[in-house]
């Protein structure tokens, strides 16, 4: 009975932060993202019943499950990519709605990576990251093209920002789909499997960018199969089958001390 | 080792074994390019001599002259209506293609555009209209849909002496639609030359203007500062064009020089130009097939081409320097040119660079008809236009909607993702990748387009193919008019091709 308190009280916020970063207090910190009852069909299939789930500003939070489970749909309904179609999303105080306005609002302060990319390739990898502060942000090219470049000294790849994403490798594209994210200053960032579509070398080069990013306290939330990253990043990591949130817990409690049989079960398969 | 190759035979035992020359493969592959070479120059050679000798046998005359002699021929509509030599006639069916190739290709992509869009627009009723126009249209011949264009626009109401809706401005008949008309007058050309500084300054202040959105991020409208700048001057031209009358002199002198100069400077020029060319060209080819470290391997098929490149600039030499006729007529055209420009300069300051004149309506005999005056668009012209624009568009509609579903979803997401509105996702995201997909069949469409235009023989429209018929049924003609015909065709189909080719290989996506 003990572990359901523990449960409980990490959705109520009141954990005091994952194993590999223990002394971080986020219960005083301001929610950033809050679902309540998130439901969604595709036809007659449900893909979410009843997400409920509340993050704080600066966590790191890791979602596992097997495929099916509705996290990359879960993660996708936070910045309306996909529609939920009962419950409520809130983000850093904006409602989801039908509000064009609100949309637009949400998604100039969440970023987004995603599994394929998704870069744009007929533009210059500088051009891919100033193009929104240019557009959305109406930043002169001037100031874009120098915060562009900085972004990629951050990710570790300033010298391909002349080339076009064709001719960069699977790990240098995604790490320019992060530094992309990252220049409209984003309060949140969204990673869809970000390093399922890599090869196994350079899955390291990512995460190490994704580990710094949470280093700088940036918000994140994390779909991903890479229980590394999860063990020694997440604040909290959220388990998830079947459209439904099965366990939330630290990743001590969580790879350590599983309460349900199903979470079990599915640590088994992938610790085999 | 049973067959040792040249290669080979210096490591192994059969040294002096040398390979028979049916097996040796540089042996056999310059034998088949030499072989095939002369079989196609023989058969080109055996076809001209026998058409030759059949022509002649049968008393056929397929000579030019009748370019040069007076037609009988009244053309219903193009910039010279009663030409005064049979090219003059055919030049201005050509020009007559030429506009109605032009100007469909506008509307159609323009119609094109919308209609894919329509296609794959969120509201259903759109979408439906859309797919109807597209299977309705594509379906049914373009010869069928030209004739119904223009037996509906036949039934408008005859002509006569009081034919409105607003007589003596814009008249509607079965004859076609008539309005006014702005024509360039003595002072355009001086006027144009104005324009011509505008225009260099109108780049100069968008390149500007460019300059400063980039500094500063502000919205500069370039486009409109240069059309204003444009404006500008062309409001301004209107006075002071007759301060360009200084070009007139100039341009006489041009031409004097160019007709005292000897035969000999072009035909130097020429055959220096095509050697410059040949070596130029031979000198990158050599540079394109050396390797980084400086390598240089050349396959027999490169042999060829070096081969085949000289030998052409070999050619042209020749030609140039016999040919003395190509050389003096450079100079006399060049000349005559530049006396046509001097005459074009030649005007009394006060002339006007622009006129007008309102259609008129005239009753010569018993039936009422559009005088010369103002602009008439006939209903041959509209028959032909409407259909090859609406029935071209229903194609270039799919096209466009199949490029811009080519582009995968993931796109429009990332667009959304980092915030981008619809329409900026569609103007940066979208459309710049779509257009590498719906060029090459753009291309096609256009082709297609400008080769339909010759069913405007079915409605009495005078392009190049219906004055062409004219031509030949008076002057018996048949062969020649037929390979103008061709060589015109030819001539406007690789113009387009090659304006197409330009921009796709512009618009590659670079990989790797």
């Amino acid at each position: 009975m003990t572990d359901v308190t523990d449960v409980t009280e990490t959705e109520t916020g009141t954990d005091s932060g994952g194993a590999a970063r223990s002394g971080r207090d986020l219960s005083s910190a301001k929610d950033m993202i809050v679902c309540e009852g998130v439901s969604k069909w595709y036809g007659d299939f449900q893909a979410l019943e009843g997400v409920s789930a509340t993050i704080k500003e600066q966590e790191v939070v890791v979602v596992l499950g097997p495929s099916g489970s509705g996290k990359s749909t879960w993660i996708r309904c936070i910045n309306r990519l996909e529609e939920h179609q009962e419950g409520l999303i809130v983000v850093d105080g904006v409602e989801l709605s039908n509000d064009l306005r609100n949309i637009e609002k949400v998604r100039s302060e969440v970023g987004m990576v995603f599994q394929q990319f998704n870069l744009f390739p007929h533009l210059k990898v500088r051009d891919n990251v100033s193009l929104a502060p240019i557009w959305v942000r109406k930043k002169s090219k001037a100031e874009a093209e120098e915060q562009a470049q900085a972004l990629l000294e951050l990710v570790g790849i300033p010298e391909q920002a002349d080339k076009f994403p064709g001719q960069l490798s699977g790990g240098q594209q995604q790490r320019v789909a992060i530094a992309r994210a990252l220049a409209m200053e984003p309060k949140i960032m969204l990673f869809d499997e970000p390093t399922s579509a890599l090869d196994p070398e350079m899955i390291k080069e990512v995460l190490d960018v994704m580990k710094n990013l949470a280093l700088s306290g940036m918000t994140m939330m994390v779909v991903t199969h890479e229980m590394g990253f999860a063990k020694e990043v997440a604040d909290r990591i959220i388990f998830m089958e079947e459209g439904q949130i099965v366990e939330v817990g630290t990743p001590e409690h969580f790879f350590t001390n599983p309460t349900e049989d199903r979470t079990k079960l599915f640590l088994s398969q992938i610790l085999a | 080792m049973t067959a040792p190759t040249n290669q080979a035979s210096s490591t192994h035992e059969a040294v002096s074994q040398r390979v028979p020359l049916w097996r040796d493969a540089v042996v056999v592959k310059w034998t088949a390019q030499v072989a095939t070479l002369v079989l196609v120059l023989a058969s080109l050679w055996f076809l001209a001599t026998q058409a030759g000798d059949n022509l002649t046998a049968r008393n056929i005359n397929i000579g030019f002259d009748f370019l040069e002699r007076p037609p009988d021929i009244q053309l219903s509509e193009g910039i010279d209506t009663h030409p005064a030599t049979g090219g003059r006639a055919l030049w201005v069916g050509m020009v007559n293609t030429l506009r109605m190739a032009i100007v469909g290709i506008v509307f159609a992509t323009l119609l094109g555009v919308v209609v894919g869009l329509a296609r794959l627009s969120n509201n259903w009723l759109i979408r439906r209209l859309a797919t109807i126009w597209v299977e309705t249209l594509r379906n049914i011949p373009l010869l069928v849909q030209i004739i119904f264009y223009f037996s509906v626009l036949a039934v408008l109401p005859r002509v006569d002496m009081d034919t409105g809706p607003i007589n003596g401005w814009l008249h509607i008949s079965n004859k076609g639609l008539a309005m006014p008309r702005v024509f360039i007058a003595d002072g355009f050309y001086q006027w144009a030359t104005v324009m011509l500084v505008g225009g260099l300054a109108a780049h100069y202040v968008r390149r500007r203007r460019v300059d400063l959105h980039n500094e500063s991020g502000a919205n500069t409208s370039p486009v409109l500062w240069s059309l204003g700048t444009l404006a500008v001057f062309g409001m301004v031209g209107l006075f002071i064009h007759p301060l360009f009358g200084f070009i007139e002199p100039i341009m006489g002198a041009v031409a004097s020089l160019l007709d005292s100069l000897p035969i000999l400077l072009p035909q130097v020029l020429l055959s220096a130009t095509a050697v410059l060319l040949a070596g130029r060209w031979i000198r990158e080819f050599l540079a394109g097939r050396r390797s980084a470290v400086g390598h240089l391997a050349l396959s027999d098929d490169d042999y060829f081409r070096i081969i085949f490149t000289a030998i052409a600039a070999l050619m042209a030499v020749t030609v140039a320097i016999y040919w003395t006729g190509l050389s003096s007529w450079i100079l006399n055209s060049g000349s005559d040119l530049f006396r046509v420009i001097e005459t074009k300069f030649n005007v009394d300051g006060a002339a006007r660079p622009f006129d007008a004149m309102r259609p008129d309506i005239v009753k010569p005999g018993k039936f009422a008809n559009y005088g010369i005056n103002g602009l008439t668009m006939t209903v041959g012209f509209a028959a032909v236009f409407f259909g090859v624009v609406f029935y071209t568009s229903a194609f270039i509609g799919e096209i466009v909607r199949g490029g811009i579903l080519a582009v995968p979803k993931g796109q429009t997401e990332a667009a959304s993702a980092v915030g981008l509105h619809r329409s900026q996702s569609l103007r940066h995201i979208i459309l710049p990748q779509a257009i590498r997909v719906i060029l090459p069949p753009l291309g096609n469409q256009y082709l297609n387009l400008t080769k339909n235009t010759s069913l405007a023989i079915a409605v009495g429209y005078s392009d190049i193919v219906q004055v062409g018929q004219t031509v030949y049924n008076q002057t018996g003609k048949t062969l020649p008019v037929v390979a103008i015909w061709m060589l015109f065709y030819l001539a406007t189909s690789l113009t387009i091709s090659v304006v197409v080719n330009y921009y796709n290989v512009r618009m590659k996506l670079v990989e790797r």
